[in-house]
């Protein structure tokens, strides 16, 4: 596996974490497109600093890269981060990138 | 004179033990010659009503003593135990120490003057009234130590009344509130001070048996240590009668759990603060957080979910800041409290309450609820900084056995999900090695 999957398999581990504590109706599919918050998103504010930090911790367990995914960064992007699973893992792999670059 | 009433009670009970340090008892007779001694020792130094001293002892009979002797001659007393070591010299320097008394771990004593002037405004009013004084230090929560003064005859005239004569140990050091209470609860009735050489579970417990103790007065962390170590299985505590507990919110967990295993001892909260002295309280019963404060002197008011008192124990001020009182002179103890009829439950300090999105969450009910999930040693709860929500509720927690952490972390969210409000659910889950109490046998946040 390259960093790029191990990283994808660290949000899949971290979704699984969340939908262990999810209603059925609710529960997240392992797909880039799976909408997280916001319209037709499944999780609520709780559930998506929930999934962040989730997401953090994964990827450090795995890649051993400590990233802050929420921050006033974050917050400040244009196209939110916290949209799907894929704007998340991209954001996700960018800073990665730029953590390894130092 | 400030303390007759205790040396006739002294008197009455003279081949009775006052104290027992390091397995060997020291009678009320004993104590007696001692404090002649010491005031007889202060007078020779030229120490003069009003000075302030600083007592560097752990609890030994001679400190007991000179504390004592101390208060009898109006001398402002500033008790530093070696748990503050490192500290001690800054506060030697906020307490304007002018003499020092020193009692080494073989109970001899130095007093060394320090070549400073006591002239806080504080002092001047002790002085003004001739009354003994008593600076004792409040970690509080922004880490700087506030020293906190009280004229200590208010204080003292709370024991004036006989009372029932209990062996207790002494689990807290006369540097903190609570400490000061026991220590006058039990010689002013003519009890006896067991004194331990450490807080372990175990230690404290065998204590309890092999002196018989009637009362223990301990903290929420120390019932935690206790019921974890399982050290109530290897002594005999069918002499404990009361079991105080204070200083921190106890977990509802914890205390159902206590109770259950010692069914015959009385479980009392006592509530009290640096500032304000140990309150008159009753609980509703042995399982209950819920207790009604009151008493003579004592008026309590809730302000916007917060306590307020007016009480005749509290203290003049802080040395070193600003004290939090209304307008018209009540207290403001920064407690939050839930109100039922004349019953309070104290929920927290309100500077440790996490905010998740406009929530409130107070630490200690989470705190309760982690400590109920199994392999869990002890628990902390604190906020952090979240950008989404304001805050979040992140766990430090301590294994009885190693566990791999995600997993840990993934049956922590569960069990507390099915238990408490989604808000209140720990976010972040860290394990910790080592302790998480502080030398006070607070939890550490």
């Amino acid at each position: 596996m390259n960093d790029n999957e191990k990283l994808m398999r660290a949000i899949f581990d971290a979704v699984d974490d969340i939908n262990e504590r999810l209603p059925d109706a609710r529960k997240l599919d392992h797909s880039r497109d799976t909408v997280l918050f916001g319209e037709s998103g499944n999780l609520d504010s709780l559930g998506l600093v929930h999934l962040i930090v989730a997401v953090e911790q994964r990827i450090e367990d795995t890649l051993g890269v400590a990233i802050s995914l929420a921050d006033e960064k974050a917050m400040s992007q244009r196209t939110s981060p916290f949209r799907t699973i894929g704007t998340l893992a991209d954001y996700a792999i960018r800073l990665v990138e730029e953590r390894s670059r130092g | 004179m400030f303390i007759d009433f205790m040396l006739e009670t002294f008197a009455v009970n003279r081949h009775e033990d006052a104290i027992i340090w390091k397995g060997r008892g020291y009678s009320y007779q004993w104590l007696l010659d001692r404090i002649r001694h010491w005031q007889a020792e202060i007078r020779a130094q030229g120490i003069a009503p009003g000075t302030v001293t600083t007592l560097e002892a752990d609890f030994s009979p001679n400190a007991i003593a000179l504390f004592l002797a101390l208060v009898q001659d109006a001398c402002i007393v500033v008790p530093l135990t070696s748990s503050v070591e490192a500290e001690k010299r800054q506060r030697r320097q906020i307490a304007q120490t002018e003499v020092s008394f020193v009692i080494d771990p073989d109970d001899r004593v130095q007093p060394r003057p320090t070549g400073q002037t006591a002239s806080h405004d504080l002092y001047r009013e002790l002085r003004r009234r001739g009354h003994p004084g008593l600076v004792i230090f409040t970690s509080g929560s922004t880490g700087n130590s506030k020293a906190v003064v009280h004229d200590l005859v208010p204080i003292l005239q709370r024991f004036a009344k006989p009372a029932r004569p209990f062996r207790g140990i002494t689990f807290m050091f006369y540097d903190h509130i609570a400490g000061v209470n026991t220590l006058f609860r039990l010689l002013a009735s003519g009890g006896c001070m067991v004194t331990v050489q450490e807080r372990t579970p175990d230690t404290v417990l065998s204590a309890v048996e092999e002196h018989r103790v009637g009362l223990l007065p301990v903290t929420p962390t120390f019932v935690n240590l206790l019921l974890i170590s399982e050290a109530y299985k290897r002594h005999d505590l069918s002499s404990l009668e009361i079991l105080s507990y204070g200083s921190e919110p106890m977990p509802q967990s914890t205390l159902r759990r206590i109770h259950e295993l010692l069914p015959n001892t009385r479980l009392v909260q006592l509530y009290g603060l640096s500032e304000v002295g140990i309150l008159r309280s009753k609980p509703k019963s042995s399982d209950s957080l819920w207790i009604k404060v009151g008493g003579e002197g004592l008026a309590t008011r809730v302000v916007d979910g917060m306590l307020q008192v007016k009480v005749s124990t509290t203290m003049l001020g802080y040395l070193n800041a600003t004290a939090p009182f209304t307008e018209d002179g009540w207290y403001k103890t920064g407690d939050a409290v839930e109100v039922d009829g004349d019953y309070i439950r104290v929920l927290g300090r309100k500077s440790e309450l996490i905010n998740v999105g406009g929530e409130k969450v107070y630490p200690a009910e989470v705190e309760s609820v982690v400590q109920e999930l199994d392999n869990v040693r002890d628990v902390t709860i604190h906020g952090e900084k979240n950008p989404i929500t304001g805050q979040i509720v992140c766990a430090k927690v301590t294994l009885i056995e190693d566990e791999d952490q995600q997993a840990f972390a993934r049956r922590l969210k569960r069990f507390c999900g099915e238990r408490l409000e989604p808000y209140k659910v720990p976010v972040k889950v860290r394990l910790v090695a080592g302790q998480l109490h502080s030398e006070r046998f607070k939890k550490r946040k």
